[in-house]
């Protein structure tokens, strides 16, 4: 992968795509201008009669920049979203006004809790009908307003360079996020009254994430550290956005504390790592849930303490000093309150706070944890991957992946009880490996971000874990990848249920089923008729075969696999309960 | 209940009201007064934004949100013993002919209010002071009849010795966005 700066002299170099022109351009060149300098590569779009300028514009710069026109504003965004979390890049989407942007929202809404950086350029009609109702109006920076990090309204073309430096700059910088940029239509025709100029945007008056902590902030986390007796240390998404998993490696091995995982950390500490507790949360494991409430000194690293994290948060590590090490100033304190709080960029705060920490082995709290795995292993593990049922079960599906895939691949899954049987049996043994909506839980993000994904770094295996309710949301998506041609893999683990929902309807609604089983249409026929390959694997004994040709295929391929009717996902912290609550049946 | 002025200081962009208050509607936070001006530095407008909260951990919350808005260059919070502050209220009040006579002397000598305009049949009288001392003024003056009554809503400034724009950034480095 090319750094920003390589890319940008890349970009230089060929007199077309100069970041400094002599000539006059209209607004929409501007803009192309400005991707391009920025080293955008992809552009994940759809056109619509409010962005036609700078669709025309695109039209000269097809040798430059990669448009990939998907079927529906939604699948641009997440395939954005999957492009950027596995690239590192910001993702980019080009969409029109009114129903064009409003279809984006979803994806922006879920690019801001989850941090992923974006930049939506989205059309408007010209400035003299803005307010008037105008044809495919809306006021998108009105409604994207509390979940965008930062967004603008562009008017005149004169306003481009400027305007897409802060936003890239926005974007990417501190914790990242999604910005959005409506531009008038006249600003995309109308000529630039200066030649076209791009300077990049470093640091903004308002805005100026701290990256390098405070020096005795992290003399405290140290001190509460090396105190510790039974240390436990969480890491999230923050650990591999600031693409510090060597860092953390080298703290957790030097100090011997076991560390786990959110959801979106996954990944980021190989399974099969001694010190590798698990993951956290309603349906992470047993040992480090019920252990979060016994540690002494309970280290959070690039997390926000998610209610999905903490359970019930009155009763959340009440016995532990806790050091929250973070990026987002907002986010300390939000909901557990730190005893050192350290702001600052995951990889900067660790390799200042590692040599000041003592070696250790802390071998009898391992113990506890591993005490605890030998629980769940006997009363889950073994019994769901050596499941004599009539039916698949999701977790076989999953580990057998995991094992043809060696816990290489880069797993993107979805959201229900296939996404949490995702998270739970594929071991992951490479960094960077797992996408999934974790903050906003999007129903339907998986197809179009595992297409994304795949655009992002084409020589990593991508597959999509998706339920068939997921699937039928973006559904049309299979359109965007046949187009491609990309070899995205995508298993559907079909129980014909919202599973997740019909879960929790069992558990805690009295088995009062309401509306979550569905009628399904053929998925393998609808996938061959968008022209990508698949076929159903209803047998166990077909499983390993199925995958295996799966696999194999160098096109996009669709797997789908019937699976258990009515499994539920344990362990469970049940909704209100405290972690230590955790349930295993 | 704690009275909470929150300071706000903003690049003068579009939109940045919004951008600000959606914060506490989110948290269902009243915002009891919200007065914008322009600083003694050009290009940068002060919130005062009044808020009755119970939890000071609230409105901390809420400080390092606001701080969140990428057009805001400084955020303060007070407790009311912390800043200087007033407000003034204007009330038209009704002067028909046979009517109680206004006590003049007293309005201005108790009250310190003031008479700033006469219409034919009714005086416009502005009273600066705090929320007390206005509704002090209110609950006297109420008896004439009162036609119409505003409040601008607080203006603040801090106690501390140090002028709060020395925590902005510098001059030069706002001013990029040469269009506006």
């Amino acid at each position: 992968m090319m750094t920003r700066e390589e890319t940008t002299t890349a970009v230089l170099k060929d007199p077309q795509v100069l970041n400094e022109s002599t000539e006059l351009m209209n607004g929409s060149h501007a803009v192309i201008r400005a991707l391009l300098a920025e080293g955008v590569d992809t552009i994940f779009g759809y056109p619509g009669g409010a962005i036609m300028p700078v669709y025309d514009a695109i039209y000269d710069y097809q040798d430059h920049v990669n448009h990939i026109l998907v079927r529906h504003e939604q699948g641009a965004g997440h395939a954005a979203e999957g492009y950027a979390r596995l690239s590192g890049k910001v993702g980019v989407c080009l969409v029109t006004s009114g129903p064009g942007a409003t279809n984006l929202i979803t994806a922006i809404a879920d690019a801001i809790i989850d941090s992923t950086p974006m930049v939506c350029v989205v059309g408007q009609v010209a400035k003299h009908l803005l307010g008037t109702d105008a044809f495919q109006e809306t006021d998108v920076i009105g409604v994207t307003m509390p979940i965008t990090k930062w967004n603008f309204q562009i008017t005149s073309a004169d306003e481009v360079p400027e305007v897409m430096a802060k936003a890239f700059y926005v974007a990417r910088a501190g914790r990242p996020g999604p910005v959005l940029i409506d531009i008038t239509k006249n600003a995309q025709s109308e000529m630039m009254t200066k030649p076209f100029k791009y300077d990049f945007c470093h640091k903004l008056p308002g805005y100026h994430p701290r990256l390098v902590p405070k020096r005795e902030h992290v003399e405290a986390a140290a001190t509460l550290i090396n105190g510790a007796k039974r240390p436990f240390l969480l890491f999230g998404h923050g650990v591999k956005l600031a693409g510090a998993e060597k860092e953390l490696l080298e703290l957790v091995e030097k100090t011997g504390i076991p560390c786990a995982s959110t959801l979106l950390g996954l990944s980021s500490v190989p399974v099969n790592h001694p010190l590798y507790a698990g993951w956290l949360g309603m349906h992470g494991n047993y040992s480090t849930n019920r252990l979060t409430n016994e540690c002494d000194v309970l280290i959070g690293i690039g997390l926000r303490f998610d209610d999905r994290v903490t359970g019930d948060v009155t009763r959340y590590a009440k016995q532990a000093k806790i050091v929250h090490i973070e990026i987002d100033p907002a986010e300390v304190d939000k909901v557990v309150k730190a005893h050192a709080p350290v702001v600052g960029d995951a990889k900067e705060a660790l390799r200042m706070l590692t040599p000041l920490l003592n070696p250790n082995s802390h071998e009898e709290w391992h113990a506890k944890f591993k005490e605890l795995d030998a629980e769940e292993e006997e009363a889950i593990t073994i019994p769901e991957l050596s499941a004599n049922t009539e039916k698949i079960k999701m977790a076989e599906v999953v580990r057998m992946l995991s094992d043809k895939t060696k816990g290489e691949a880069v797993i993107v899954a979805d959201v229900g009880q296939h996404q949490m049987v995702a998270a739970r049996y594929y071991e992951f043994k490479r960094n960077n490996s797992f996408i999934t909506s974790g903050g906003l839980g999007t129903m339907g993000y998986a197809l179009p971000a595992a297409f994304g994904a795949k655009v992002g770094d084409p020589e990593r295996e991508v597959v999509a874990i998706i339920g068939d309710g997921c699937f039928q949301m973006t559904i049309q998506e299979l359109g965007t990848i046949a187009q491609s041609g990309l070899p995205v893999k995508a298993i559907i683990l079909n129980n014909n249920y919202l599973g997740m929902v019909r879960q929790w309807q069992q558990l805690f609604f009295e088995k009062r089923y309401s509306f979550v089983e569905l009628q399904n249409p053929d998925f393998i026929t609808i996938a061959r008729g968008f022209g990508v390959d698949g076929h159903t694997c209803d047998q166990r004994e077909n499983l390993s075969d199925s995958l295996d040709k799966m696999l194999a295929s160098d096109k996009p391929y669709l797997l789908e696999v019937i699976v258990e009717k009515e499994e539920n996902v344990f362990p469970m912290v049940a909704s209100g309960a405290s972690v230590a609550e955790i349930r295993l049946r | 209940m704690t009275s909470y002025t929150i300071c706000v200081f903003t690049e003068n962009t579009f939109g940045l009201l919004n951008k600000i208050t959606i914060i506490f509607t989110r948290r269902r936070i009243n915002i009891e007064s919200l007065t914008v001006s322009e600083t003694e530095r050009k290009g940068i407008s002060r919130f005062t934004i009044v808020i009755k909260e119970e939890s000071r951990e609230t409105v901390e919350k809420v400080v390092r949100q606001i701080r969140k808005v990428v057009e805001v260059l400084a955020v303060f919070g007070y407790l009311n013993d912390e800043v200087v502050y007033n407000e003034i209220a204007l009330f038209k009040i009704p002067t028909p002919e046979g009517a109680k006579r206004l006590d003049i002397e007293t309005v201005n000598k108790t009250y310190k209010a003031w008479v700033v305009y006469w219409g034919l049949e009714y005086v416009v009288i502005e009273k600066t002071g705090t929320e007390e001392e206005i509704f002090d003024f209110f609950n006297y003056i109420k008896p004439h009849g009162i036609l119409e009554f505003v409040r601008s809503g607080r203006v603040a400034v801090s106690k501390s010795s140090r002028s709060l724009v020395e925590y902005l950034p510098e001059e030069e480095k706002y001013d990029y966005l040469s269009y506006n």
